[in-house]
Protein backbone atom coordinates (compact mmCIF):
# COMPACT_ATOMS: atom_id res chain seq x y z
CA UNK A 1 0.00 0.00 0.00
CA UNK A 2 1.25 3.72 -1.02
CA UNK A 3 0.44 6.39 1.61
CA UNK A 4 0.53 10.01 1.69
CA UNK A 5 -0.43 11.84 4.82
CA UNK A 6 -0.80 15.75 4.48
CA UNK A 7 1.61 15.68 1.53
CA UNK A 8 2.39 19.70 0.92
CA UNK A 9 5.42 20.29 -1.77
CA UNK A 10 7.13 23.75 -1.98
CA UNK A 11 9.29 24.70 -5.03
CA UNK A 12 11.45 27.88 -4.87
CA UNK A 13 9.35 29.07 -2.01
CA UNK A 14 5.61 28.31 -3.80
CA UNK A 15 3.71 25.95 -2.36
CA UNK A 16 2.77 23.25 -5.56
CA UNK A 17 0.94 20.75 -2.68
CA UNK A 18 -1.60 21.34 -0.26
CA UNK A 19 -2.24 19.03 2.25
CA UNK A 20 -2.32 16.08 -0.23
CA UNK A 21 -3.48 12.68 1.79
CA UNK A 22 -4.24 9.54 -0.23
CA UNK A 23 -4.13 5.81 -0.31
CA UNK A 24 -3.64 3.64 -2.82
CA UNK A 25 -3.23 -0.36 -2.52
CA UNK A 26 -1.18 -3.22 -4.72
CA UNK A 27 -2.66 -4.09 -7.72
CA UNK A 28 -4.52 -0.38 -7.86
CA UNK A 29 -4.24 1.96 -10.32
CA UNK A 30 -5.17 5.65 -9.61
CA UNK A 31 -5.78 8.09 -11.99
CA UNK A 32 -4.47 12.19 -11.19
CA UNK A 33 -6.66 14.26 -13.48
CA UNK A 34 -6.85 18.20 -13.14
CA UNK A 35 -5.84 20.92 -15.16
CA UNK A 36 -2.21 22.03 -16.23
CA UNK A 37 -0.35 23.49 -13.49
CA UNK A 38 -2.64 21.64 -10.72
CA UNK A 39 0.31 20.46 -9.15
CA UNK A 40 0.11 16.31 -10.93
CA UNK A 41 3.30 16.20 -12.10
CA UNK A 42 5.06 17.69 -8.68
CA UNK A 43 3.02 14.92 -6.87
CA UNK A 44 4.76 12.34 -8.53
CA UNK A 45 7.89 13.82 -8.24
CA UNK A 46 7.40 14.37 -4.68
CA UNK A 47 6.81 10.68 -4.11
CA UNK A 48 10.14 10.23 -6.32
CA UNK A 49 12.21 12.90 -4.26
CA UNK A 50 13.31 15.27 -6.45
CA UNK A 51 15.90 17.26 -4.58
CA UNK A 52 14.67 20.77 -5.31
CA UNK A 53 11.17 20.07 -3.87
CA UNK A 54 10.90 20.68 -0.28
CA UNK A 55 8.59 18.13 1.09
CA UNK A 56 6.30 17.88 4.17
CA UNK A 57 3.83 15.11 5.51
CA UNK A 58 4.36 11.65 5.65
CA UNK A 59 4.66 8.93 2.87
CA UNK A 60 5.07 5.44 3.51
CA UNK A 61 4.85 2.16 1.18
CA UNK A 62 4.04 -1.02 2.67
CA UNK A 63 3.64 0.38 6.04
CA UNK A 64 6.85 2.26 6.07
CA UNK A 65 7.92 5.63 6.26
CA UNK A 66 9.76 6.41 2.74
CA UNK A 67 9.32 10.42 3.86
CA UNK A 68 13.14 10.62 4.88
CA UNK A 69 14.47 8.54 2.38
CA UNK A 70 16.53 9.82 -1.11
CA UNK A 71 15.64 9.73 -4.70
CA UNK A 72 18.22 6.92 -5.51
CA UNK A 73 16.73 4.62 -1.92
CA UNK A 74 13.60 5.14 -2.95
CA UNK A 75 14.52 3.72 -6.92
CA UNK A 76 16.16 0.95 -5.42
CA UNK A 77 12.59 -0.23 -3.21
CA UNK A 78 10.92 -0.05 -6.49
CA UNK A 79 9.51 3.18 -7.20
CA UNK A 80 9.37 3.83 -11.11
CA UNK A 81 8.76 6.98 -12.48
CA UNK A 82 8.31 7.46 -16.15
CA UNK A 83 9.60 11.14 -16.64
CA UNK A 84 7.49 13.12 -18.84
CA UNK A 85 10.64 14.71 -20.49
CA UNK A 86 13.56 12.22 -19.76
CA UNK A 87 16.64 14.17 -20.95
CA UNK A 88 19.98 12.73 -23.58
CA UNK A 89 22.68 11.44 -21.85
CA UNK A 90 25.50 11.60 -23.56
CA UNK A 91 28.01 9.33 -23.21
CA UNK A 92 25.62 6.65 -21.39
CA UNK A 93 25.06 4.09 -23.64
CA UNK A 94 21.89 2.61 -23.13
CA UNK A 95 22.22 -0.85 -22.68
CA UNK A 96 25.42 -0.12 -19.80
CA UNK A 97 22.35 2.11 -17.94
CA UNK A 98 19.94 -0.86 -18.12
CA UNK A 99 22.58 -3.02 -17.09
CA UNK A 100 23.46 -1.29 -14.06
CA UNK A 101 19.51 -0.79 -13.38
CA UNK A 102 19.69 -4.60 -13.78
CA UNK A 103 22.12 -4.84 -11.20
CA UNK A 104 20.56 -2.66 -8.10
CA UNK A 105 18.13 -4.39 -9.03
CA UNK A 106 20.12 -7.52 -7.77
CA UNK A 107 18.79 -9.14 -10.88
CA UNK A 108 21.74 -12.11 -11.35
CA UNK A 109 21.19 -10.92 -15.57
CA UNK A 110 24.32 -11.10 -17.77
CA UNK A 111 24.94 -7.99 -19.80
CA UNK A 112 23.83 -10.55 -22.95
CA UNK A 113 20.36 -10.98 -21.32
CA UNK A 114 20.15 -7.19 -20.59
CA UNK A 115 20.74 -6.81 -24.08
CA UNK A 116 18.01 -9.28 -25.05
CA UNK A 117 15.77 -8.20 -22.74
CA UNK A 118 15.98 -4.29 -23.91
CA UNK A 119 15.68 -5.39 -27.78
CA UNK A 120 12.48 -7.40 -27.03
CA UNK A 121 10.98 -4.51 -25.42
CA UNK A 122 12.28 -1.57 -27.79
CA UNK A 123 10.57 -4.33 -30.88
CA UNK A 124 7.21 -4.23 -28.80
CA UNK A 125 7.07 -0.47 -29.08
CA UNK A 126 8.77 -0.40 -32.80
CA UNK A 127 12.07 0.99 -31.85
CA UNK A 128 15.01 -0.51 -33.96
CA UNK A 129 17.42 -2.96 -32.14
CA UNK A 130 20.27 -0.74 -32.49
CA UNK A 131 18.70 1.92 -30.06
CA UNK A 132 20.76 -0.62 -27.19
CA UNK A 133 23.58 0.44 -28.67
CA UNK A 134 22.96 4.75 -28.69
CA UNK A 135 23.86 6.62 -26.54
CA UNK A 136 21.09 7.55 -23.87
CA UNK A 137 18.04 9.24 -25.77
CA UNK A 138 20.56 10.87 -28.14
CA UNK A 139 19.02 12.09 -31.38
CA UNK A 140 15.68 10.73 -29.96
CA UNK A 141 12.25 12.04 -30.58
CA UNK A 142 9.64 13.26 -28.01
CA UNK A 143 7.88 10.07 -28.37
CA UNK A 144 10.53 7.68 -28.92
CA UNK A 145 12.08 9.03 -25.66
CA UNK A 146 8.10 8.20 -23.65
CA UNK A 147 8.54 4.70 -25.61
CA UNK A 148 12.28 4.34 -23.48
CA UNK A 149 10.56 4.97 -20.31
CA UNK A 150 7.34 2.74 -21.00
CA UNK A 151 10.50 -0.21 -22.37
CA UNK A 152 12.37 0.68 -18.57
CA UNK A 153 9.36 0.14 -16.89
CA UNK A 154 8.40 -3.07 -18.50
CA UNK A 155 11.97 -4.20 -18.75
CA UNK A 156 12.26 -3.80 -14.60
CA UNK A 157 8.77 -4.24 -13.18
CA UNK A 158 8.41 -1.76 -10.32
CA UNK A 159 6.46 -2.00 -7.06
CA UNK A 160 5.33 1.67 -7.82
CA UNK A 161 5.34 2.69 -11.30
CA UNK A 162 4.83 6.85 -11.65
CA UNK A 163 3.44 7.29 -14.80
CA UNK A 164 3.81 11.11 -15.70
CA UNK A 165 1.91 11.49 -19.25
CA UNK A 166 3.07 8.57 -20.73
CA UNK A 167 0.95 8.63 -23.75
CA UNK A 168 1.80 12.44 -25.09
CA UNK A 169 3.75 12.37 -28.24
CA UNK A 170 3.02 8.64 -28.97
CA UNK A 171 1.11 7.73 -31.83
CA UNK A 172 -1.85 5.82 -31.44
CA UNK A 173 -0.89 2.42 -32.06
CA UNK A 174 1.50 2.30 -29.45
CA UNK A 175 -0.79 3.89 -26.50
CA UNK A 176 -2.05 0.26 -25.85
CA UNK A 177 1.22 -0.03 -24.99
CA UNK A 178 0.52 1.94 -22.26
CA UNK A 179 -2.96 -0.05 -20.93
CA UNK A 180 -0.47 -2.99 -21.21
CA UNK A 181 2.05 -2.13 -18.88
CA UNK A 182 -0.83 -0.92 -16.51
CA UNK A 183 -2.38 -4.09 -16.09
CA UNK A 184 1.08 -6.29 -16.33
CA UNK A 185 2.13 -4.08 -13.12
CA UNK A 186 -1.26 -4.34 -11.20
CA UNK A 187 -1.23 -8.13 -12.27
CA UNK A 188 2.30 -8.46 -10.19
CA UNK A 189 1.07 -6.85 -7.00
CA UNK A 190 1.97 -3.52 -8.15
CA UNK A 191 0.92 0.18 -7.35
CA UNK A 192 0.07 2.82 -10.50
CA UNK A 193 -0.14 6.79 -10.07
CA UNK A 194 -1.02 7.37 -13.59
CA UNK A 195 -1.31 10.86 -14.91
CA UNK A 196 -2.71 11.68 -18.30
CA UNK A 197 -5.12 13.96 -20.60
CA UNK A 198 -5.82 11.33 -22.61
CA UNK A 199 -9.67 10.57 -23.24
CA UNK A 200 -8.94 6.82 -23.41
CA UNK A 201 -6.73 6.42 -20.80
CA UNK A 202 -9.11 8.53 -18.71
CA UNK A 203 -11.93 6.36 -19.54
CA UNK A 204 -10.03 3.12 -18.88
CA UNK A 205 -8.77 4.07 -15.08
CA UNK A 206 -12.18 6.61 -13.98
CA UNK A 207 -12.97 4.32 -11.52
CA UNK A 208 -10.87 5.07 -9.24
CA UNK A 209 -9.90 8.80 -9.70
CA UNK A 210 -8.73 11.91 -8.21
CA UNK A 211 -9.13 15.39 -9.06
CA UNK A 212 -6.39 18.58 -8.43
CA UNK A 213 -6.95 21.70 -8.08
CA UNK A 214 -4.63 24.10 -7.17
CA UNK A 215 -2.27 21.45 -5.36
CA UNK A 216 -5.36 19.93 -3.33
CA UNK A 217 -7.63 17.27 -4.02
CA UNK A 218 -11.15 18.18 -5.26
CA UNK B 1 27.07 0.94 -44.26
CA UNK B 2 29.99 3.10 -42.87
CA UNK B 3 33.19 1.29 -42.23
CA UNK B 4 33.60 1.52 -38.13
CA UNK B 5 37.09 1.64 -36.77
CA UNK B 6 37.00 1.49 -32.70
CA UNK B 7 39.84 1.70 -31.08
CA UNK B 8 40.19 2.02 -26.92
CA UNK B 9 43.30 3.09 -25.35
CA UNK B 10 43.38 2.60 -21.01
CA UNK B 11 45.92 4.69 -19.16
CA UNK B 12 48.45 5.08 -21.97
CA UNK B 13 51.43 7.78 -21.40
CA UNK B 14 51.52 7.90 -25.53
CA UNK B 15 49.55 7.19 -28.03
CA UNK B 16 50.28 7.95 -31.79
CA UNK B 17 47.24 6.94 -34.30
CA UNK B 18 47.21 7.35 -38.16
CA UNK B 19 44.24 7.38 -39.78
CA UNK B 20 43.85 7.10 -43.37
CA UNK B 21 39.98 7.57 -44.92
CA UNK B 22 40.11 5.95 -48.39
CA UNK B 23 36.06 5.51 -48.33
CA UNK B 24 34.30 7.41 -51.31
CA UNK B 25 30.73 6.11 -51.11
CA UNK B 26 30.29 6.03 -47.48
CA UNK B 27 32.32 7.10 -44.42
CA UNK B 28 35.29 5.65 -42.59
CA UNK B 29 34.14 6.44 -38.77
CA UNK B 30 36.74 6.59 -36.42
CA UNK B 31 35.38 5.60 -32.71
CA UNK B 32 38.73 6.49 -30.50
CA UNK B 33 38.20 6.43 -26.55
CA UNK B 34 41.20 7.13 -24.62
CA UNK B 35 40.50 6.48 -21.04
CA UNK B 36 43.26 7.87 -18.31
CA UNK B 37 42.73 7.26 -14.89
CA UNK B 38 46.09 7.93 -13.39
CA UNK B 39 49.52 10.06 -14.57
CA UNK B 40 49.49 11.67 -18.04
CA UNK B 41 48.54 10.64 -21.30
CA UNK B 42 49.23 12.49 -24.64
CA UNK B 43 47.87 11.27 -27.86
CA UNK B 44 48.86 12.69 -31.21
CA UNK B 45 46.34 11.32 -33.97
CA UNK B 46 46.68 12.08 -37.36
CA UNK B 47 44.17 12.00 -40.12
CA UNK B 48 45.33 12.46 -43.63
CA UNK B 49 42.04 11.56 -46.42
CA UNK B 50 42.83 10.44 -49.63
CA UNK B 51 40.84 12.78 -52.58
CA UNK B 52 37.04 12.15 -52.65
CA UNK B 53 36.66 10.34 -49.37
CA UNK B 54 34.28 10.39 -46.12
CA UNK B 55 35.71 10.38 -42.78
CA UNK B 56 34.22 11.48 -39.29
CA UNK B 57 36.26 11.03 -36.24
CA UNK B 58 35.20 10.43 -32.67
CA UNK B 59 37.64 10.96 -30.04
CA UNK B 60 35.83 10.42 -26.68
CA UNK B 61 38.81 11.27 -23.48
CA UNK B 62 37.04 10.39 -19.87
CA UNK B 63 39.80 11.40 -17.11
CA UNK B 64 39.94 10.86 -13.54
CA UNK B 65 42.01 11.32 -10.01
CA UNK B 66 44.10 14.71 -10.98
CA UNK B 67 44.96 12.75 -14.56
CA UNK B 68 46.60 14.92 -17.75
CA UNK B 69 45.23 14.03 -21.03
CA UNK B 70 46.60 16.45 -24.15
CA UNK B 71 45.37 15.17 -27.46
CA UNK B 72 45.63 16.46 -30.72
CA UNK B 73 44.02 15.48 -34.00
CA UNK B 74 45.59 16.65 -37.31
CA UNK B 75 44.10 16.95 -40.29
CA UNK B 76 46.70 16.65 -43.30
CA UNK B 77 45.01 17.78 -46.63
CA UNK B 78 47.46 17.40 -49.69
CA UNK B 79 46.93 19.89 -52.49
CA UNK B 80 45.89 17.22 -54.73
CA UNK B 81 43.66 15.79 -52.44
CA UNK B 82 40.09 17.71 -53.20
CA UNK B 83 36.70 16.14 -52.82
CA UNK B 84 37.18 15.75 -48.67
CA UNK B 85 34.31 15.71 -46.52
CA UNK B 86 35.67 15.39 -42.53
CA UNK B 87 34.61 15.50 -39.04
CA UNK B 88 36.40 15.50 -36.68
CA UNK B 89 34.28 15.78 -32.32
CA UNK B 90 35.81 15.65 -29.59
CA UNK B 91 33.85 14.86 -26.00
CA UNK B 92 35.99 15.15 -22.72
CA UNK B 93 34.71 14.00 -19.19
CA UNK B 94 37.04 15.32 -17.00
CA UNK B 95 36.85 14.30 -12.81
CA UNK B 96 38.70 14.98 -9.60
CA UNK B 97 40.72 17.66 -11.01
CA UNK B 98 41.73 16.03 -13.98
CA UNK B 99 42.66 18.35 -16.82
CA UNK B 100 42.29 17.11 -20.60
CA UNK B 101 43.36 19.08 -23.32
CA UNK B 102 41.75 18.64 -26.75
CA UNK B 103 42.18 20.30 -29.85
CA UNK B 104 42.18 19.82 -33.82
CA UNK B 105 44.86 20.99 -35.75
CA UNK B 106 44.36 21.94 -39.40
CA UNK B 107 46.66 21.81 -42.31
CA UNK B 108 44.95 22.37 -45.78
CA UNK B 109 45.99 22.89 -49.12
CA UNK B 110 43.20 22.36 -51.16
CA UNK B 111 40.16 24.70 -51.24
CA UNK B 112 37.80 22.21 -52.31
CA UNK B 113 37.20 20.10 -49.13
CA UNK B 114 34.47 20.67 -45.91
CA UNK B 115 36.07 20.00 -42.62
CA UNK B 116 33.99 20.62 -39.58
CA UNK B 117 35.54 19.82 -36.06
CA UNK B 118 33.48 20.57 -32.64
CA UNK B 119 34.38 20.35 -28.92
CA UNK B 120 32.14 19.48 -26.26
CA UNK B 121 32.24 18.88 -22.70
CA UNK B 122 30.25 15.99 -21.01
CA UNK B 123 28.83 17.36 -18.42
CA UNK B 124 26.05 16.00 -16.49
CA UNK B 125 23.06 19.09 -15.78
CA UNK B 126 20.98 18.33 -11.99
CA UNK B 127 18.43 16.82 -14.31
CA UNK B 128 20.56 14.36 -15.61
CA UNK B 129 21.48 13.33 -12.27
CA UNK B 130 17.84 13.60 -10.88
CA UNK B 131 16.74 10.89 -13.52
CA UNK B 132 19.65 8.40 -12.81
CA UNK B 133 19.14 8.78 -9.25
CA UNK B 134 15.57 7.60 -9.78
CA UNK B 135 17.17 4.52 -11.64
CA UNK B 136 18.70 4.15 -8.10
CA UNK B 137 22.50 5.27 -9.93
CA UNK B 138 24.62 6.85 -7.56
CA UNK B 139 28.09 6.77 -8.57
CA UNK B 140 27.73 9.04 -12.35
CA UNK B 141 31.48 8.53 -12.97
CA UNK B 142 32.04 5.34 -12.85
CA UNK B 143 28.43 4.94 -14.90
CA UNK B 144 30.26 6.76 -17.24
CA UNK B 145 33.63 5.01 -17.53
CA UNK B 146 31.87 1.89 -17.38
CA UNK B 147 29.70 2.99 -20.82
CA UNK B 148 32.72 4.32 -22.43
CA UNK B 149 34.85 1.22 -21.70
CA UNK B 150 31.86 -1.52 -22.54
CA UNK B 151 29.91 0.02 -24.90
CA UNK B 152 27.74 -3.03 -26.57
Amino acid sequence: MLKLKNLTATIGGKEILKNVSLTVNRGECLLITGQNGSGKSTLLHTIMARPDIDARGEIELGGNSISDLECYERARLGLFLSHQSSPTLDGINTTSLFFEMAKIKNDSLKKIDVIKKAKAAFRDLNLPDDWTRRDFNVGASGGERKKNEIAQAKMFTPNVLLLDEPDSGLEQSSRSKVIDLIEETKAAGGIVLLVTHEKVLQDQYSNNRIELNDGQIA
Amino acid sequence: MDKLHKKLFLNEEEISLDLLPENIEQADVYDITIIQSEGKCTARINLEPVKDSLSKVFIKIFAENNALVDCVCTLNVGKECSGIDTDVQFRSWPFDRSRIQARPEMFIKNGNIIAAHGNALGTLSDEDKYYLNSRGITNFKEMIKRSLIDEE
